[in-house]
């Protein structure tokens, strides 16, 4: 009994320590925010520049977007107005992230070849994404992939899963993207780290939350023609300086590399099949199932119009991981003997990260290092801008217009909710940028494409196209896929041995997801073939007129009425 | 709109819409699936020394291979470059028969379901 009462007590004492020290932190937090660096000669006026006049166009564009965000169906998907060419462009805004543009040229700078791999195998995710997934999408969604899900299914455990798996892969990603953000821009701009938390995370609210997907469609739009734009520059003046001649730059890049002619062949980065497995099998599925992008199917008046944008957006997507093969071995050849990008001890300043950014500077001086800077810092901007549309539409499409009102909220409850929910998103985000500085967040870029790989893909695949998948059946392997990914991913050798610093991990394998999506799948049939209730009876004999809505476009949101 | 359904999930010209578009996509899925294997398998299995031999290692070594002899430029940068290329052209190649003959197939499908529910009435 005595214990039990100190136990209050004992967890009072800890939420006092704990605030005291999250009080100190904020203190800190809001001290560096506004104090400008000691050294202020490392402000990069060009780079903040050309940021700034990409923060008014984008603040003008909201302006004139909120005004044409009247009802909930402007704010989740433009009213389902967006043509099939502007929808690929914002598409490829939403896809490249900064991972995209940096993280490959890191890989690539650092492993060789093997660092295409995160070209290549991802953009297989478009075509596989076109082929079997995009009509059925726009034929059966509205507003959020668990519209998809309930066209057949119960409506609420399928919404649970579905929109909660979605708030985690928004918060885990949005903690990356964070995170990059703050880290690139100390080094980019030379403003500091907090004050760059709360530039994108104010930035953030206000375009969703009054543009709604209009102005984050026009955000994406315009970065992708930025990012587009500067890594062909970049390309081009790399290739001039070889007269044009891939062997020039390859011979260059071996010649530079501590690799040597390894750089050019594969066997660096994934020496372990299983790992590499693995990590094929999360690239391919989960880049096909990411909820912000594919909620953009939904942004087009039609089925046609969707496989225009993606056939827009897999060019333009594949056009930009072509460059990569230039990028990061431009970045071996000019970046890494170079002593102006290098430390005291040789090794390049700001990490591999910054591979494509030195390269920048390396090749077009101070101008194109401000301008890919600028376009580094728009790319994350519109990023952070796509995820949390699709948290927000979660929270107040799925969350609370769905499961809490069953359907029975107003317009304007509705649009109140989506606003409130970005605001909190973008809050969030701030907070967990900070709380985050400085620390390993590998394992958090895992996560996202784990929990696509191993909840969105199997739901959506199963549901569209296996009659006899219940919500049981669905509901238990998704719960149980994710359980295990994020229980395999804590006892895995990133977060188990690197972070806490056991000796040996519990489960050997860096990416779980081939064994997580295993576990997804093979519960859902099995679960779902067991299931002999009403309600399983009633979703098998509703599969029919799902498949003729999938398969025709007849009644679907906002499609043409023949 | 449940009424229109049945009628066409009685249409055999449904059925053939639905035959047309399953062998094209997983056709094609199949082409993108096999090439992101092979891959992963390159990356996976190249080999760590001379005398490793077996199929997997074969491929994976051919991958790291100059195309010229003495050149910089391995087939694994080609095979890359041109697999992307290939993905392109597969999704155009898609959408023109998807939005072109099926789409036409599937109008037609819708019509007929129309005229019947206009006969019923």
């Amino acid at each position: 009994m005595k214990k039990l009462k100190q136990l209050p007590l004992l967890f009072g004492l800890g939420l006092q320590t704990w605030a005291g020290s999250a009080a100190a932190d904020v203190a800190t937090a809001l001290h560096n925010m506004f104090t400008l660096p000691a050294d202020t000669s490392a402000i990069n006026t060009k780079a903040v520049a050309m940021f700034f006049g990409f923060v008014m166009v984008s603040l003008g564009i909201t302006f004139w977007a909120a005004k044409r965000t009247k009802s909930t169906s402007d704010f989740y998907t433009a009213g389902g107005k967006i043509g099939g060419f502007q929808n690929g462009l914002a598409i490829c805004g939403d896809w490249c992230s900064s991972a995209a543009l940096m993280g490959v040229a890191a890989l690539i700078y650092s492993t060789g070849f093997d660092g295409l791999i995160y070209s290549v195998v991802p953009f297989g995710a478009w075509p596989l994404m076109m082929f079997l997934l995009a009509d059925r999408l726009r034929n059966l969604g509205k507003y959020t992939l668990a519209d998809i899900v309930s066209v057949r299914m119960a409506r609420v455990p399928s919404r649970t899963l579905v929109s909660g798996a979605s708030l985690a892969f928004v918060i885990g990603y949005l903690i990356v993207q964070m995170v990059g953000a703050g880290t690139l821009i100390s080094n980019l701009f030379g403003l500091n780290y907090e004050m760059a938390q709360v530039i994108i995370g104010v930035l953030i609210v206000v375009y969703v939350a009054f543009g709604g997907m209009i102005a984050t469609t026009y955000v994406q739009l315009i970065k992708a023609v930025l990012l587009l734009s500067g890594a062909t520059f970049i390309v081009f003046l790399v290739l001039q300086k070889f007269g044009f001649s891939l062997n020039g730059l390859y011979q260059a890049a071996i010649d530079n590399s501590p690799l040597k002619v390894g750089v050019m062949q594969p066997g660096v980065l994934l020496p372990d099949p299983v790992n590499a497995i693995s990590c094929g099998v999360m690239l391919i599925l989960g880049g096909a199932a990411m909820p912000h992008v594919l909620m953009r199917f939904f942004t087009v008046p039609d089925a046609k119009e969707a496989r225009r944008s993606v056939a827009w957006a897999a060019s333009l997507i594949g056009y930009f991981y072509l460059l990569t093969f230039f990028i990061g071995y431009g970045a071996i050849a000019f970046v890494m003997k170079n002593p102006e990008f290098l430390d005291a001890k040789g090794v390049i300043i700001g990490g591999a990260n910054m591979a494509a950014i030195h390269l920048a500077k390396a090749m077009g001086g101070d101008l194109l290092l401000g301008f890919i800077s600028a376009v580094a810092f728009a790319t994350i901007v519109a990023v952070v801008a796509g995820l949390t549309i699709a948290g927000a539409s979660a929270i107040s499409h799925d969350i609370y217009a769905n499961m809490f009102r069953h359907g029975q909220a107003t317009d304007a409850e509705v649009m109140k909710v989506s606003r409130i929910a970005a605001l909190s998103l973008g809050v969030l985000g701030i907070v967990l940028g900070i709380a985050f500085k400085g620390q390993n967040i590998a394992y958090l870029i895992v996560l996202p494409f784990t929990i696509s790989s191993t909840v969105f893909f199997p739901v959506l695949f199963l549901s569209m196209y296996w009659r006899r998948l219940t919500t049981t059946g669905m509901v238990t392997g998704g719960w149980l896929g994710l359980a295990s990914a994020i229980v395999m991913l804590v006892v895995g050798p990133t977060i188990w041995k690197d972070i806490m610093g056991h000796p040996e991990a519990l489960f050997p394998y860096k990416y779980p997801a081939l064994f997580s999506i295993s576990i997804s799948f093979v519960t859902m049939i099995v679960v779902s073939l067991l299931d002999k209730s009403e309600r399983a009876k009633a979703e098998l004999a509703s599969f029919d007129d799902q498949f003729v809505r999938s398969q025709t476009g007849l009644g679907a949101e906002g499609a043409v009425q023949h | 709109m449940q009424h229109l359904y049945r009628l066409i999930h009685a249409n055999p010209r449904f059925h053939e819409l639905e035959r047309k578009r399953s062998r094209l996509s997983w056709t094609l899925a199949s082409i993108v699936l096999a090439n992101t294997a092979w891959y992963i398998i390159a990356t996976a299995f190249f080999p760590k020394n001379a005398e490793t031999t077996g199929l997997l290692a074969d491929i994976a070594r051919f991958w790291g291979q100059p195309v010229n002899e003495g050149g910089a430029t391995t087939w694994g940068i080609y095979i890359g470059l041109v697999q992307i290329v290939v993905f392109i052209g597969l999704v155009i190649f898609y959408i023109n028969k998807a939005n072109g003959e099926l789409d036409a197939l599937k109008d037609a499908v819708i019509a007929d379901a129309l005229r019947a529910a206009g006969e019923q009435k």
